[in-house]
């Protein structure tokens, strides 16, 4: 019995590996759908986008690399959808190199299905350097850190920002980020001084570290990981990425948790054996 | 379908299941797209630093708006890469003297003011309430807030390490330890959902990838990766 | 020589981290602009430095190639792959939108780093299983809120037990809340510190060795 026990315990991880790989796509083979709940921190980010008056300016960083495109970019998605929706005025940018053409297929993509047209509904801007400095820069003097947005059109001849001057002049700003620089950059160097609104997406893992930040009203609310951004495409009233994700990640989650209980069924039962051995 | 695209699938397939011939174990297969991946990392970054910041942040404002002195930061940041000739290497020290003089600068106040000060403020909340109905005494507000208060200070006791955990210190160290245990637990939950996440999005795009229209790409590569790992297997078994 | 070497990096600090420590405090139209001006030589010198880093990975895969190390064949899988990147990315002027620099943004970079991040749910897993166990009655409680976390958060974990969202949910606001908050502090009042220390030139490192 304890060989048998013991030998469950040192189970070949390509059995996990495996069993990891059936959960997933059993659920997006045959998707089975369940109510999702939606929670208070993403709600208050749906409510403040519907309050935005049509024109009001927004500041979409999508701070973020490939490799967090499966939970953030559906939230970018969604986000684009509602502000196109409700003719809100989009700015967008990341503070990441390697997200800037990940953030423009979001743009041109989602701007061609609301049929709004680059330099008057929204403007991609690129990437910018410097974290701190390109906060700081926008927030000072918008058209000195941005000379020209991602395509090299100088952006004084953008009639979108015409009269955007500052950080000052956005009525809200988004971050949807993968780690550092994202959120906590943009509440530091920028909300702090100059006074915008403040929203943020995040990856699940970064997730628990923005709560603090929640708490005291820094972030006006959060969408965090694919569920985060499901409870988004919930509220859109639009079926998307996200929510076709919810099966496969409930399953998964269920696995580990049978992983876990096992594993500690299993190895009590092995301390048990050696005390009556002993 | 274009062919583009579906040239595009077979690729993206190809590639993503290198990567995963990993959980196999380490092969040729992999370290090729390991490689790939790097080149193309890299290939990608020097692309857009030419255009989006050397072009745009530096050419455009020298040439079209005149800030000419807009050469000062260039110089700066061809310093940086005195680094790389050991002669003058310590020209670069000049750069990240200036880099790290503003960036430590800037931090000091806005981290007292963002996550010090606003944070402290965040936790001595009110735990009594006055309304229009009377004095309301601990009201489910009222004692989150006060776990909250008993949360944040505990743990800062933890990390207080100058003060030797002994006595008093010790029991609140230790009710410490509880709530970041509590923590700790919450962020391995939400790091199993990102990684999840990432899985899924993986296997949403090989599985779109395996219909007829993309010419079932990834069964096909499927096969051939296994077959390949199949060949590569017997060919170690020959060498050994 | 020495005083440029070693003595003027260090005062060239001081007088920057104090000058822009004070600026926050003095918002007068000078030092306002003085922000300005050098927050975009921030951003500029940021954009060499990203060709700094670049640059020392390139280099060591060269050398592997010279010195005709173990594996010299892949760091030449890496050259190639660079130069294809960077021939499509000059030849389409950086335009992602229907150029092949994009196409091999999208089924290439997108795909290998996306994969590449996936494999990690597979290697959680198995950490889930190898070394997640109640040994001690911090760690059981931290497995029991990891539980709970994990439950909670999906549309099934809700479905078979409801209410237990709203578990989550408090764990989240109130626990994790006041811990992630004691982190928050412990490590700004960290940053800080060494903050500090580069501004006097007590932390050093960055100079390099002589």
């Amino acid at each position: 019995m304890t060989d048998f026990v013991l030998r469950l315990l040192r189970l070949d991880r390509r059995v996990i590996f495996l069993l990891i790989a059936v959960a997933t796509l059993l659920p997006l083979l045959y998707p089975v759908s369940l109510p999702i709940r939606v929670s208070p921190e993403v709600q208050r980010v749906y409510d403040y986008m519907e309050k935005l008056p049509a024109g009001s300016l927004m500041l979409l960083s999508m701070d973020f690399e490939p490799g967090g495109k499966p939970e953030l970019y559906p939230m970018a998605v969604a986000l684009l959808r509602h502000a196109f929706q409700k003719n809100i005025k989009v700015l967008g940018m990341t503070l990441w190199p390697a997200g800037a053409g990940i953030a423009e297929i979001a743009f041109t993509e989602v701007a061609r299905e609301k049929g709004k047209e680059k330099g008057v509904d929204y403007v991609f801007l690129g990437y910018a350097p410097g974290d701190a400095s390109a906060v700081i820069s926008m927030g000072q003097d918008f058209h000195a850190a941005f000379p020209a947005d991602y395509y090299g059109t100088k952006t004084a001849d953008i009639p979108l920002l015409q009269k955007v001057r500052s950080l000052r002049d956005m009525q809200y700003v988004m971050s949807l980020s993968v780690g550092f620089p994202g959120i906590d950059t943009w509440y530091v160097y920028g909300k702090e001084k100059y006074g915008f609104e403040l929203g943020g997406g995040c990856t699940a893992v970064s997730a628990p570290r923005f709560y603090p930040l929640l708490d005291t009203g820094q972030i006006n609310g959060l969408l965090g990981g694919l569920r985060g951004a499901a409870e988004y495409e919930v509220l859109l009233g639009v079926k998307g990425k996200a929510m076709a994700g919810m099966a496969a990640q409930s399953a998964t989650h269920f696995v580990i948790i049978f992983l876990i209980i096992v594993c500690n069924a299993l190895y009590f039962l092995t301390g048990q054996a050696r005390g009556r051995q002993r | 379908m274009s062919a583009e695209v579906v040239i595009g699938a077979w690729v993206a397939v190809g590639l993503s299941l290198c990567m995963y011939s990993f959980l196999y174990k380490d092969n040729p297969f992999f370290k090729f797209g390991e490689h790939v991946f790097v080149g193309v990392s890299v290939g990608y970054l020097l692309t857009i630093t030419y255009y989006q910041v050397m072009t745009n942040k530096l050419y455009i404002p020298m040439t079209q708006q005149g800030k000419r002195w807009l050469l000062v930061p260039a110089f700066l940041g061809l310093l940086l890469l005195a680094r790389f000739i050991p002669s003058i290497a310590w020209l670069s020290r000049i750069s990240f003297a200036f880099l790290l003089g503003i960036s430590s600068g800037l931090a000091i106040p806005r981290q007292i003011s963002s996550f010090i000060l606003k944070q402290v403020e965040g936790t001595l909340k009110p735990l009594v309430t006055v309304g229009d109905g009377g004095v309301a005494w601990m009201t489910w507000a009222g004692l989150n807030a006060l776990l909250v208060l008993i949360g944040v200070v505990s743990v800062l006791f933890y990390f207080f390490f100058s003060l030797e955990h002994t006595g008093t210190v010790r029991r609140i160290a230790r009710v410490g330890i509880y709530f970041l245990m509590v923590s700790f637990g919450a962020a391995f939950g939400y790091t199993v959902m990102a990684r999840m996440s990432l899985l899924i999005g993986r296997f949403d795009e090989l599985m779109l990838y395996a219909s007829a229209s993309y010419g079932y790409a990834t069964p096909v590569l499927l096969v051939a990766m296994i077959v390949g790992l199949w060949w590569w297997e017997r060919g170690q078994e020959r060498k050994t | 020589m020495l005083f440029w070497k070693r003595t003027f990096p260090l005062l060239l600090t001081l007088l920057l981290g104090i000058t822009f420590t004070a600026q926050y405090y003095v918002p007068h139209p000078a030092s306002e602009s003085l922000l300005t001006e050098v927050s975009v030589w921030g951003q500029i010198i940021s954009g060499f430095a990203i060709l700094l880093g670049v640059g020392s990975l390139i280099r060591s895969h060269y050398v592997k190639i010279k010195r005709r190390e173990a594996g010299w064949g892949y760091s030449g899988v890496m050259f190639l792959s660079m130069l294809i990147m960077l021939g499509a990315g000059f030849w389409s002027g950086g335009k992602t939108e229907g150029t092949s620099f994009g196409w091999l943004y999208s089924y290439v970079f997108v795909a290998l780093q996306g994969t590449m991040f996936s494999l990690l749910a597979f290697f959680v897993a198995s950490a889930a299983y190898r070394a997640f166990r109640a040994r001690t009655p911090e760690a059981t409680v931290l497995l029991v809120a990891a539980i709970l976390v994990m439950w909670g958060r999906v549309p099934l974990g809700e479905h078979l037990i409801s209410g237990i969202g709203s578990v989550t949910e408090w764990i989240m606001n109130v626990p994790n809340t006041a811990a992630q908050r004691g982190i928050l502090i412990g490590v700004s009042l960290g940053g800080i510190a060494t903050s500090i220390k580069i501004i006097f030139g007590i932390e050093r490192s960055y100079l390099g060795k002589d």
